[in-house]
């Protein structure tokens, strides 16, 4: 009965209803501090960064901030790996079903933990240019007087610390949301401060604020979409636990329209944070316009969170109804897997190029995780793993070849490189090498797992194209190669900076992970195959 | 539409009261959302916003869901319509649409994919609920007596505890991000000098003079920043004219050479606003 009908029947008397009983007392939902205690660090530390801001004399910020994230991020590292010892077999379900803390979950925790501390240390350098990467005053409008006042300050808006420590927290918790409300909002979480940062740069700052605007706007529409699936997958299933969705997918046979119209919904605003495929359109514009350390962790760390959620809404939420539409995503990682290769020949940015390459990659991580078998996941994790350090590294390099104008990031600038810095031009071929897939590298195992989980879930053909396109992008990948060791420097060709020493054991510890992940491979692989998803 | 509404009531009919509001709020929402996209000005477009989350906001009070009902009008209706009118008023409302399209057929694409997006979506939805039994809210209402805001509230508190917590991250970040963008620091050192400060600097000669440079001569004679100031003894203050005139090619100014010596063409008596056709093009450069 409505309240209008009520309205309408309270002309006639009505029987006084009996007073309200009184609420009945809530029990609240077990907590598991230890499971969800890496979170609360990361998420406490970013709250007490913004006090940072408001107390701290601007000059000491940045060492403040930067050892405060980098503290959080040591702590809650520390309380991971102690709880991975104590964590039950199948993972910790807590906080009324929100959160599953299971393998995968502390696997990917980890991976985005040691990633950040690499982005912030990135981010903090002020050696590279005077001030770092971040203008001084994001307010002041770009081109005009002030602006060019500013841009001698050697100052950075160091913001953007608590805002980084604010998208780890929602990769996070977006990595292991257990039910679609809490990843919407983890989605949001970790998108907002993402579109801050990418608005930050120091040069080109008209570029960078479209660059922001655009993954602004798009990312709005891209969440809408999600909103939306979401809302027809909760009519369809009367709840938003993807345990029950996979439940009551499985237990009916009523009409599955409001199913498979919400998966789709739902699966496009994953693989817009993905940048998979047909949704990557942002992707080249944003990431040569942010700041080139926010790039740096937008690509690694954005593209593991992404695909933390897509593995656990796609294997856990509609594992049983995976043959009615794994066609369509086995079009979508196709799709993916060729735009970017083929894009990417046609790129002359350097920055624009590694963005299509991270499309083609999007389309083999999709591959993987459409297998949904243990092996599948298995090897999807182990891919973002080495996607992650290659991708930092990769971004932090191509920040260190500089001109007077900032970042020479056009390809005919980087030709004769290795005559001016051998040592640079070598740690570039070999990270391209590595996103090429060429053996010795992390690269090659990662594609090599990833074929292979999928080619024994009879997905042969498309693993045939996934090797095509690898093919056609590694083209590109050599082109680059080629261009620093046999072309002549250009006259007014750009100079290669020397970093501080923190920036340089970052790079150096990435170079070396992909090379130690491309010839022993076995730790991090059983590292990564020691369980699967929680189911409930 | 009908048996979609009848199903949708659940197991009982769909009574009388609650037939009469949708049919009235239901087409004025669609209304509502039409006239939003299709007005030219975003002030109305903002108000047909408005019109159509009024009626829902009230479709979901006659739907059982009083919370949802009074929280669409005071947090969306209320709040962040306003904000948004607020914004549009700061910003300026002469906004005009560009009718050039960056990539050919766009427009007729985007039109197309998104009636065929459109008609998707209804279509499935209205498939979907044909031949389901909904569960309406008696149950869930009810659900020990205390009725729909406390159990709302009651989620919040235990199954959404953890999501309900988060936002508050959202909510730093837009806070942040809002004091970034928009707030620029004037007060610290070497900024901007406070008027004490300039008054000081002026005195001490760290100007050219220490007052400002006399106004124009406008509305003394004519309404054009052309005229100059005359001195007590009748002469032209040459200060009173901004650089910028001096440095302009003199047939640019004769239009208002010739108004101030008032030898031009005197205005038509009979034009509702002289000048207009003049004004209407050259100052709003």
């Amino acid at each position: 009965m409505s309240v209008l009908a009520t309205l309408v029947t309270a002309a006639q008397p009505v029987p006084v209803p009996a007073p309200p009983a009184p609420a009945a007392t809530i029990t609240q939902p077990p907590i598991s501090y230890p499971a969800i205690m890496p979170i609360l660090i990361i998420l406490g530390a970013a709250c007490v960064g913004v006090l940072f801001e408001a107390f701290l004399p601007r000059h000491n910020r940045i060492a403040a901030q930067l050892v405060l994230s980098v503290l959080a991020i040591l702590v809650a590292g520390w309380r991971l790996l102690s709880y991975a010892d104590e964590m039950p077999e199948t993972g910790t379900i807590t906080l009324g079903r929100a959160l599953a803390v299971d393998k995968p979950t502390l696997v990917l925790w980890a991976t985005l933990l040691v990633l950040t501390i690499g982005a912030l240390i990135l981010m903090a350098d002020r050696t590279v240019e005077r001030g770092g990467y971040f203008v001084a005053d994001a307010a002041v409008r770009p081109g005009t007087v002030q602006d060019r006042a500013q841009a001698g300050r050697g100052e950075m808006q160091t913001e953007v610390f608590p805002l980084a420590l604010f998208a780890l927290g929602g990769m996070m918790v977006f990595c292991a949301a257990n039910d679609l409300l809490t990843m919407f909002i983890a989605l949001e979480v970790l998108s907002l401060p993402l579109y801050l940062m990418c608005g930050l740069a120091r040069r080109r700052r008209l570029l960078s604020q479209e660059a922001a605007v655009k993954y602004f706007l798009l990312g709005a529409f891209a969440s809408a979409f999600f909103l939306y699936g979401l809302a027809l997958l909760y009519g369809y299933a009367g709840s938003v636990q993807l345990s029950d969705i996979a439940n009551a997918a499985a237990g009916t046979n009523r009409s599955e329209t409001l199913l498979f119209g919400g998966l789709g919904l739902l699966v496009v605003g994953l693989l817009f944070k993905g940048s998979v495929g047909p949704f990557h359109t942002w992707t080249p514009d944003v990431y040569q316009g942010a700041p080139t350390p926010v790039t740096a962790f937008m690509g690694a760390c954005t593209k593991i969170a992404a695909f933390g959620g897509i593995l656990r809404v796609l294997s856990v939420g509609f594992g049983t109804t995976s043959w009615e539409w794994r066609g369509v995503l086995w079009g979508v990682a196709i799709a993916s897997m060729v735009i970017g290769a083929v894009l990417g020949l046609t790129q002359t940015d350097v920055k624009r190029m590694v963005a299509y390459s991270s499309v083609a990659h999007a389309g083999f991580l999709l591959i993987g995780a459409i297998v949904l078998k243990p092996a599948g996941l298995s090897a999807t994790l182990f891919y973002l793993v080495t996607y992650g350090f290659t991708t930092l590294a990769t971004f932090g390099v191509i920040g260190l070849v500089r001109n007077a104008d900032g970042e020479a990031t056009h390809l005919s600038q980087w030709a004769g490189l290795a005559k001016r810095s051998p040592l640079v031009a070598g740690t570039m071929a070999f990270l391209l090498l590595a996103l090429a897939g060429i053996p010795l590298t992390s690269g090659f195992v990662g594609k090599f797992v990833v074929f292979q989980a999928a080619l024994s879930d009879g997905m042969a053909p498309l693993v045939v194209v996934a090797v095509l396109a690898s093919a056609v992008a590694a083209f590109f990948y050599l082109r680059v190669i080629v261009l620093m060791y046999f072309s002549q420097p250009a006259e007014d060709g750009p100079t290669v900076t020397i970093p501080n020493l923190w920036t340089t054991g970052v790079l150096t510890v990435c170079v070396l992970v992909t090379l130690f992940l491309g010839i022993a491979p076995s730790l991090v692989l059983d590292w990564t195959s020691s369980g699967v998803f929680a189911l409930q | 539409m009908h048996e979609l509404l009848l199903a949708a009531g659940g197991p009982g009919p769909v009574s009388t009261g609650e037939a009469i509001a949708f049919w009235i709020l239901g087409p004025v929402a669609l209304a509502g959302g039409l006239g939003m996209i299709f007005s030219r000005n975003a002030v109305h477009s903002a108000l047909w916003l408005v019109l159509t989350m009024l009626s829902l906001g009230i479709l979901y009070m006659v739907q059982q869901a009083p919370f949802l009902g009074f929280v669409q009008i005071i947090v969306y209706t209320g709040a962040v319509m306003m904000l948004f009118l607020f914004v549009l008023m700061l910003v300026g409302r002469d906004s005009s649409d560009s009718v050039v399209e960056v990539l050919r057929g766009q427009r007729l694409w985007a039109a197309v994919l998104g009636v065929g997006m459109a008609g998707l979506v209804v279509g499935a939805v209205s498939r979907a609920l044909t031949d389901v039994q909904t569960a309406n809210l008696n149950g869930p209402n009810a659900n020990g007596g205390i009725g729909n805001v406390a159990n709302v509230g009651k989620l919040v508190f235990t199954d959404y505890l953890f999501p309900f917590e988060l936002t508050s991250a959202l909510l730093i970040t837009a806070a942040v991000g809002a004091m970034i963008l928009g707030y620029l620091d004037r007060h610290s050192k070497g900024t901007k000098h406070t008027q004490r400060e300039l008054v000081e600097m002026r005195f001490r000669g760290e100007y050219a003079r220490p007052g400002s440079l006399p106004g124009p001569g406008v509305f003394a004679t004519a309404n054009s920043v052309a005229t100059p100031a005359l001195l007590p003894d009748g002469s032209v203050s040459g200060e009173s004219l901004s650089r910028l005139i001096d440095t302009t090619a003199s047939e640019e100014l004769s239009g208002d050479v010739t108004s101030v010596a008032g030898s031009g063409v005197a205005p038509d008596a009979h034009a509702l606003v002289p000048g207009a056709d003049r004004s209407e093009t050259e100052e709003n450069r």
